[in-house]
């Protein structure tokens, strides 16, 4: 039997034949590069290396991939790859109802989903000078501030996840659990709400969910603290995240950074307080602040935050005024052709949506400015000297959420 | 008219003699008549009865028996080697985006998918058993989430959660995502909603164990590629 | 304000949107301070509406219109909240989004200027390292090419795709571009899908020196 002239080597093993030799996927892409950090980036010098940490892994952010640079164990420099969940949600808005615009956005930041729906909506008002009712205002704030409290509440666990720590992850969906069921009951669902209307929210508060509100109210805080306290003081954890990534205020604002990063490098940035919006003003919070900038810094930033965050709910249960719940609006809308721009605070940054209108019911432009997008680039920046295992501490601490930096 | 109305019986409910489900149910509609004697279509039985597909793959259809080297006597083997495989599904994580918070959801203490043993998600996927495709394929993701797919040994499977992978969704007119994964990949189990609640998404996970005791599915005569006929 | 069945989007003239409702809660000191300090730049009047100041700039002065923003003492719009691309069906616009700590008003940049065939623009990544990505994904969505980005590649698309799907020319594949409000817009009085652009012009340059 004559040898088969298919068989060759293979690449595992040369001293072996296969039928079909597996295929090589090199990090390196397969086309000339096209920029000059590109070129940069792609070159290897003596002893260095490329590593792909590939759209799924098993970090929870999501399907990011980062191809990384490493001499060694330290990483000398990171190319995030984006786009793997881009779902063309500005076009598909484009063609979309005013309305419709609602449903499409809240999916970007899934976890905290109150505030990628309330920015359209704020924009929109915008365009149409519409006098929200005030009680609608103190109902998007309360809800508001509860999804914050899940935010970050799973923020916490997940960047205990990613350093291996397996349990406090458990404790932080057992709090989103029953923020969330809380929340299911006023507005019906877990985790994409569709619960803003322009002009209003779309259902009042009702007796389930303020017995559950209550029912969390009472031990809240405390729980939620017991349930840190694992983390807060654990050597390891500790030892992993203080002085990982550190940031400093220039460099913090070249970087576009807005959120919780921005005000861990001391720099007291809030929209709710820089520019308010809804009954901000009416209600009496400090702004958290760090100053060192450093992993560990934003995390207990965002402990601070959601203590704020239960002071805030607790004024708005002490002032919630009756009244109607939605502005009478005409359901089909037209705003006034132009422009306008409309920011939030959202559990990861400054979530804002630039809006145009050419005066019919679809949107002409409807641009969503995402904290993850901007917060993520800093990634690149903070890595380079540590080691593989700091990359997913740095990301975790600056907290992205994939669908809002592919939108 | 009445709807429990005691002169008129509720018709036989309809046994299948040989316990094979290749056929469609057809129950007569005797219960009640639309007020409008020309309205669906007139009262004439519907041209269309089952799926033409069901024709199209004979007995390698998701409704035929497994029809492999062990079918002639299914042994006593073969039914413990589906108990632990339905028992010990080890998903790979394949959370994409809005759906992979609610299969997180399900995987923790409150909603505990461990005690159905799925506990252990694998991050590699050459040690998982079932991929569960959680949130928005995306048409630069599909490339990706195939070759996953082809790198999970045998026996595996796979479960479409969340309304964007069942049949694209929110994001049906969108340029960039893939109109369902079943264009991509053989599925087993759809879990529709947007996102489902972790309870849907157990219910789901029960349903694909009652797949695997029953050698239902796609395993092990698998169809490799889309399980969409070509023209839909 | 000309809508037109084409859908290009016409601004509100300057003098129209400083309407006293909407103009009595803008930040005149402000507006004074950006006419003093770019005198010669502005296309326009300083407008606004509302809690945002807005000034039109041609895309040749952007960059130093961006950094006297920046740095001027009176001025120091340090943080940049947005930069996105528009397309007008006529022409493209980027449009910058600024905070300052000095006023309590949004500061909006609109560059007009760039045209729809070879959109250029000078990349703003000098004064904000932050920028880049959102200039890429500008590029990547419209095609603006920002000159003095070094990393202006695809970020959402694979970069192997050749279109550019937020321009007015992409249309999405379920012919979306009907309002079921106004009814449905005559598809003989649209303009002609043009052929999808490919690379810009540099760029296959490259390409092909590079082959």
């Amino acid at each position: 039997m004559t040898a088969p002239e298919t068989k060759v080597r293979s690449l595992d093993d040369p001293t072996m034949f296969v039928d079909t030799p597996a295929t090589i996927y090199d990090a390196i892409p397969p086309y000339p590069p096209r920029t000059e950090r590109e070129a940069e980036f792609y070159t290897l010098r003596d002893g260095e290396m490329l590593i792909n940490i590939g759209p799924q892994h098993p970090s929870t952010h999501g399907v990011l991939r980062v191809v990384l640079k490493i001499d060694g164990e330290r990483i000398v420099d990171l190319d995030p790859v984006l786009g793997y969940l881009h779902r063309g949600v500005e076009k598909i808005c484009e063609n979309s109802d005013w309305h419709m615009v609602i449903s499409h956005c809240d999916p970007l930041e899934y976890i905290a989903s109150m505030f990628s729906e309330y920015v359209p909506v704020l924009a929109a008002e915008k365009l149409l000078d519409v006098t929200v009712p005030r009680r609608a205002d103190y109902i998007r704030v309360l809800a508001c501030e509860l999804n914050r409290i899940s935010s970050h509440a799973l923020f916490m666990g997940w960047l205990a996840l990613d350093l291996g720590g397996i349990t406090p992850i458990l404790y932080g969906f057992l709090e989103r659990d029953e923020i969330v069921e809380m929340l299911a009951a006023l507005t019906g669902q877990r985790l994409l709400f569709n619960y803003m209307r322009i002009g209003g929210v779309n259902g009042d508060l009702n007796h389930e969910f303020m017995s559950r509100l209550g029912d969390w109210m009472s031990h809240a805080l405390r729980r939620i603290e017991d349930s840190m306290t694992l983390i807060n003081s654990n050597e390891i954890f500790v030892g992993r995240t203080r002085g990982l990534g550190r940031i400093d205020r220039q460099t913090a604002l070249r970087m576009c950074l807005t959120g919780p990063p921005l005000r861990a490098t001391g720099i007291p940035y809030d929209v709710r307080r820089a520019h308010p919006y809804s009954v901000y003003p009416e209600l009496e919070f400090e702004i958290p602040t760090r100053e060192e900038g450093d992993s560990y810094a934003r995390y207990l930033l965002h402990l601070d935050e959601i203590k704020q965050s239960v002071h805030i709910i607790d004024q708005v249960l002490h002032r919630i005024p009756d009244g109607p719940i939605m502005a009478k609006l005409p359901r089909l809308l037209r705003p006034r052709p132009g422009r306008a721009w409309a920011a939030i605070e959202s559990p990861r940054g400054q979530y804002g949506v630039y809006a145009m209108s050419d005066g019919t019911d679809q949107p002409f432009r409807l641009r969503i400015h995402d904290p993850s997008f901007f917060n993520l680039q800093s990634v690149g920046l903070l890595s380079p000297g540590h080691l593989i295992a700091d990359i997913m501490a740095i990301m975790a601490s600056l907290d992205p959420i994939m669908g809002g930096v592919d939108k | 008219m009445e709807v429990n109305d005691p002169a008129r019986p509720l018709p036989a409910p309809v046994e299948e003699p040989d316990g094979s489900v290749d056929r469609p149910l057809v129950v007569a509609n005797t219960l009640w008549s639309a007020a409008d004697p020309a309205a669906y279509d007139g009262g004439r039985p519907p041209t269309i009865t089952h799926l033409r597909e069901l024709e199209l793959y004979g007995d390698r259809s998701d409704n035929a028996r497994f029809s492999g080297s062990l079918e002639i006597i299914p042994t006593k083997a073969d039914y413990v080697l589906d108990l632990i495989r339905a028992n010990s599904l080890w998903p790979l994580l394949s959370g994409l985006a809005c759906c992979a918070m609610e299969m997180m959801s399900a995987a923790t203490s409150k909603n505990d998918m461990d005690r159905f043993g799925m506990f252990p998600f694998r991050a590699s996927p050459r040690q998982a058993d079932v991929l569960i495709v959680a949130g928005t394929l995306t048409t630069k993701m599909a490339g990706p989430l195939v070759r996953l797919w082809e790198e999970m040994p045998e026996p595996k499977w796979c479960v479409a959660m969340g309304d964007c992978t069942c049949s694209g969704g929110r994001y049906k007119r969108s340029y960039a995502t893939v109109q369902g994964i079943d264009r991509v990949l053989p599925v087993d189990v759809y879990v529709p909603g947007c996102p489902p609640r972790p309870e849907g998404l157990i219910y789901g996970m029960l349903k694909l164990q009652q797949l695997i005791m029953a050698r239902r599915g796609h395993w092990p005569e698998r169809r490799v590629g889309p399980s969409v006929p070509a023209g839909v | 304000m000309a809508t037109g069945l084409s859908g290009a989007w016409a601004p509100p003239c300057p003098q129209a949107s400083r309407s006293t409702e909407g103009g009595s809660d803008l930040d005149r000191a402000l507006a004074r301070r950006l006419q003093t300090a770019l005198a010669g730049h502005l296309r326009a009047p300083v407008g606004g509406r509302g809690d945002t100041t807005e000034i039109l700039v041609d895309v040749a002065n952007v960059a130093d219109v961006m950094r006297t923003i920046h740095d001027d003492p009176g001025l120091r719009f340090e943080l940049l909240a947005d930069l996105c691309g528009v397309d007008t069906s006529t022409a493209m616009e980027v449009v910058y989004h600024l905070w300052s700590a000095g006023s309590h008003d949004w500061l909006r940049v609109v560059t007009t200027g760039l045209s729809r065939e070879d959109p250029r623009a000078p990349s703003v990544t000098f004064l904000w390292r932050g920028a880049e990505w959102a200039e890429r994904e500008a590029y990547d969505m419209f095609g603006i090419v920002f000159e003095g980005n070094r990393d202006l590649r695809r970020i959402y698309m694979p970069p192997d795709y050749r279109s550019f799907p937020l321009r007015k020319d992409f249309l999405l594949p379920d012919d979306a571009s009907r309002s079921p409000g106004e009814g449905v817009r005559p598809m003989e009085a649209a303009p002609e899908p043009a052929v999808l652009t490919g690379t810009p012009a540099d760029l296959r340059h490259a390409r092909e020196a590079a082959r």
